[in-house]
C-alpha cells in the first residue's frame, strides 16, 4: 500500500517537474503558433480560391465544350468608306468574339455602328442602335436596329445602297457560313424602305 | 573640248523650251463624235490655235462619209474635197467654202489653216457645211467637246394621231414641308429640283404630242401608294421617277438610271414565287416589265451621254419607288446634291432645260421604236409573259 502510494507520489511529482519544465513550455507555445500559422495560411488560400471563382466568365447553357465559351480575340473586316473613295472597304478590327454565331454577330454589328476612323465615314446614321438580332433555321439573320438608321439617312440612293451595303458586306463577310440572308428591321418592324429608294422589305443577299 | 561641251548642253537647253514653249502653245485633246442613236462614231484628236479648235481633214472621212477623197494643191493653198457626190473646195486661211463651183457658197466663221504643216479645218466647217451635204443636223458642245452628227430621217418627224394616247407618268420624287429629299450644302432641295425638271418635260413634249401626266404638280407630299395609282389610272406607257443623289462621298457624281429588279445586284431570298389566282405577284415587282424598261433606259443612257460630262451608270436593285406600277419604269437620279459640280449644275436653268429636252427626246425614239415593234394593243399581252431572268 505505501509502496503504491511512494510510486504515486513519485508519478505526481514527474509529472508537475514536466510540467513546469522549460522545455514543455517552449515546446507548448512553438506548436500553438505553429498551429495558428497553418490556420492563418489555409484560410488564405480558402479566400484566394473563392476570388478566382468570382473572375471566371460566367457559364453559358446547352455548351458541350467548356473552352468553346471563352470569348477569343480575332481580326473581323467591317466595310466603311475612305473620304477619297467610291466604294466601301474593309476595315480590319480585333474583337474578343464569343463562339456563338448570334453574339459574334451582335458584336460585329456594334463595332460597325461605332468605329469610325479619321479619313473614314461611317454609312451607318449616327445614333444608330442595334436592338437585337436572330438567326432562323434558314440561316436568315434578322437585324433589328433602332429607328435611326432609316431617320437618319440623307437621302439619295447612293447613300441608301451604302448603309445597307455596309451592313450586308459586314455581315457575310465575318459570317459566311451562318448567314445567307439578312433582313433589316426598324425597331422590330419589317419595313419597305429606309429613304424611299432601296426595297428592303424581304431578307436579301447579292 | 570643255566649251564643246558647254556648247552641247546650250544647244539641248534650247531644244527643251522650244519643245516645251510650241508644246504649250498647241495642246492635243479629243473631240468626240456622236451619231443620231448615241453610238461613238470616232474621238478625234484636235489642236488648239487661237482659241480655236481644229481638225484634220481624216477626221471629217471618218465621222461623214467613209468614202470621201481629198486632195491639196500646194501653190494655190486649195482643199478639195469629194463627198456625197459634191465637190468642196476650200482655200487655207480663207473663210469662204465653195461648193459644185459656186452653185453654193458659204463663209465659215472661221478659216481653215496650215498648223505644223498640215491643213487643218475648224470644228464649225461641221456645223456650217454638213447639214448643205447630207440631210443631217449637227449639235456641237463646246464645254464637253462633242459633236452630234443626226440623220434627219432617224426618228419620225411626223407625229402619229394616236400619239395623244400614249401617256408618260412622270413622277417627281418627294415634296411636303416633311419631306425635301437630299440637300445640296447651297441650300436647293431635290423636292425643287424634280419638280422643275417634270414641268419642264411637260411643257416640252406638248410639242411632240404625247400627253404625259405628272404624278404631282406641286411642291406637296404623296404617299408611294398614291404616285402607283395614279399612274395605273392613266394607263401609262412608260414610267419616270425622278430623284436627286446623295452619298457620303464627295467625289460620286454623274447621272444614274435604276431599274427596278428583285433579282439584281440585291437580291430577294429565293422563295417560291406567291400566286395570286392564275397572276403570279411578280408583277408587283415590276419582274415583268424589265426588258422593256431596259430598252428604255439603253436609249436614255445613249442620249445622256451625249449631253452628260460624266459616264451614265445603269442599277439593277429592288426599288420600292417603281413597285406596283404595271408599265415600264426607270429611276433617274439626274445628279448629286453631295458633289458641288453637279449642285451648280442642277441649279442652272440652262441644264435642267436641256436635261428635260434630252428625256423627252428619249422618250421619242422609245415609243418610236415601241410601235415599230409593236402595235399599242399588243402592250397588254407582255404583262402575262414572265421575263425573269436568273
Amino acid at each position: 500500500m505505501t509502496n503504491s502510494g511512494i510510486l504515486w507520489d513519485d508519478t505526481m511529482s514527474l509529472f508537475r517537474k514536466i510540467i513546469h519544465s522549460r522545455i514543455f513550455i517552449v515546446w507548448g507555445i512553438t506548436l500553438v503558433t505553429i498551429a495558428i500559422c497553418l490556420a492563418i495560411v489555409l484560410l488564405l488560400i480558402a479566400n484566394s480560391k473563392r476570388t478566382v471563382i468570382q473572375d471566371a466568365p460566367p457559364e453559358l447553357p446547352n455548351q458541350a465544350n467548356p473552352t468553346d465559351m471563352l470569348p477569343s480575340l480575332k481580326e473581323v473586316n467591317i466595310f466603311l468608306l475612305e473620304s477619297t473613295e467610291l466604294e466601301l472597304t474593309p476595315v480590319r478590327v480585333e474583337l474578343h468574339l464569343y463562339a456563338e454565331p448570334t453574339e459574334q454577330l451582335k458584336q460585329i454589328l456594334s463595332a460597325l455602328i461605332q468605329t469610325t476612323p479619321t479619313n473614314y465615314r461611317n454609312p451607318i446614321p449616327r445614333g444608330t442602335l442595334l436592338n437585337e438580332v436572330y438567326i432562323d433555321t434558314q440561316k436568315t439573320a434578322y437585324l433589328d436596329f433602332s429607328h435611326h438608321l432609316a431617320d437618319g439617312q440623307i437621302g439619295g440612293t447612293t447613300a441608301e445602297f451604302m448603309s445597307v451595303n455596309a451592313i450586308l458586306l459586314t455581315v457575310f463577310n465575318a459570317l459566311p457560313d451562318a448567314v445567307k440572308h439578312v433582313q433589316i428591321l426598324i425597331d422590330g418592324k419589317e419595313v419597305e424602305t429606309l429613304a424611299g429608294h432601296l426595297n428592303i422589305s424581304q431578307p436579301l443577299r447579292y | 573640248m570643255w566649251l564643246r561641251t558647254f556648247e552641247t548642253i546650250k544647244l539641248f537647253l534650247f531644244i527643251f523650251l522650244l519643245v516645251s514653249a510650241t508644246h504649250g502653245f498647241a495642246q492635243v485633246k479629243t473631240v468626240r463624235f456622236v451619231d443620231g442613236e448615241g453610238d461613238i462614231l470616232n474621238e478625234v484628236e484636235y489642236i488648239l490655235h487661237d482659241e480655236h479648235i481644229y481638225l484634220s481633214v481624216e477626221s471629217l472621212k471618218s465621222v461623214f462619209d467613209p468614202e470621201m477623197k481629198h486632195s491639196y494643191h500646194t501653190p494655190s493653198k486649195q482643199l478639195t474635197i469629194k463627198t456625197k457626190d459634191k465637190v468642196i473646195k476650200v482655200w487655207m486661211g480663207n473663210p469662204s467654202v465653195n461648193i459644185d463651183d459656186g452653185r453654193q457658197v458659204i463663209t465659215l466663221t472661221v478659216p481653215p489653216r496650215i498648223i505644223n504643216g498640215q491643213q487643218k479645218i475648224p470644228i464649225s466647217f461641221f456645223q456650217e457645211v454638213l447639214p448643205e451635204l447630207d440631210d443631217v443636223s449637227v449639235i456641237y458642245k463646246p464645254e464637253l467637246q462633242r459633236v452630234r452628227i443626226m440623220q434627219n430621217n432617224s426618228f419620225p418627224s411626223d407625229i402619229p394621231k394616236n400619239n395623244r394616247l400614249w401617256t408618260v407618268i412622270i413622277d417627281p420624287g418627294h415634296g411636303g414641308e416633311k419631306d425635301v429629299g437630299c440637300k445640296s450644302q447651297t441650300g436647293i432641295y431635290e423636292k425643287d429640283v424634280v419638280l422643275s425638271v417634270a414641268k419642264a418635260i411637260k411643257a416640252q413634249s406638248k410639242q411632240h404630242g404625247f400627253s404625259i401626266h405628272l404624278t404631282r404638280e406641286q411642291d406637296v407630299n404623296k404617299s408611294r401608294q398614291q404616285r402607283y395609282q395614279i399612274a395605273n389610272r392613266f394607263k401609262g406607257r412608260l414610267f419616270i421617277s425622278l430623284h436627286c443623289n446623295s452619298s457620303f462621298s464627295q467625289n460620286h457624281k454623274g447621272i444614274r438610271l435604276y431599274l427596278n429588279n428583285p433579282y439584281g445586284q440585291l437580291q430577294f431570298r429565293t422563295a417560291p414565287i406567291p400566286k395570286f389566282g392564275d397572276k403570279d405577284l411578280n408583277i408587283r415587282t415590276q419582274a415583268n416589265y424589265l426588258q422593256q424598261s431596259k430598252k428604255f433606259a439603253t436609249v436614255l443612257e445613249k442620249e445622256l451621254n451625249f449631253f452628260a460630262k460624266d459616264p451614265i451608270v445603269i442599277s439593277e436593285f429592288p426599288i420600292i419607288a417603281l413597285n406596283d406600277v404595271f408599265m415600264p419604269a426607270v429611276l433617274i437620279e439626274l445628279g448629286y446634291l453631295s458633289n458641288l459640280d453637279d449642285t451648280a449644275r442642277l441649279s442652272n436653268q440652262d441644264h435642267i432645260s436641256e436635261l428635260a429636252q434630252t428625256i423627252v427626246r428619249a422618250i421619242q425614239i422609245y415609243s418610236a421604236k415601241v410601235r415599230q415593234t409593236a402595235k399599242p394593243d399588243d402592250q397588254t399581252s407582255a404583262e402575262s409573259s414572265n421575263p425573269i431572268e436568273r
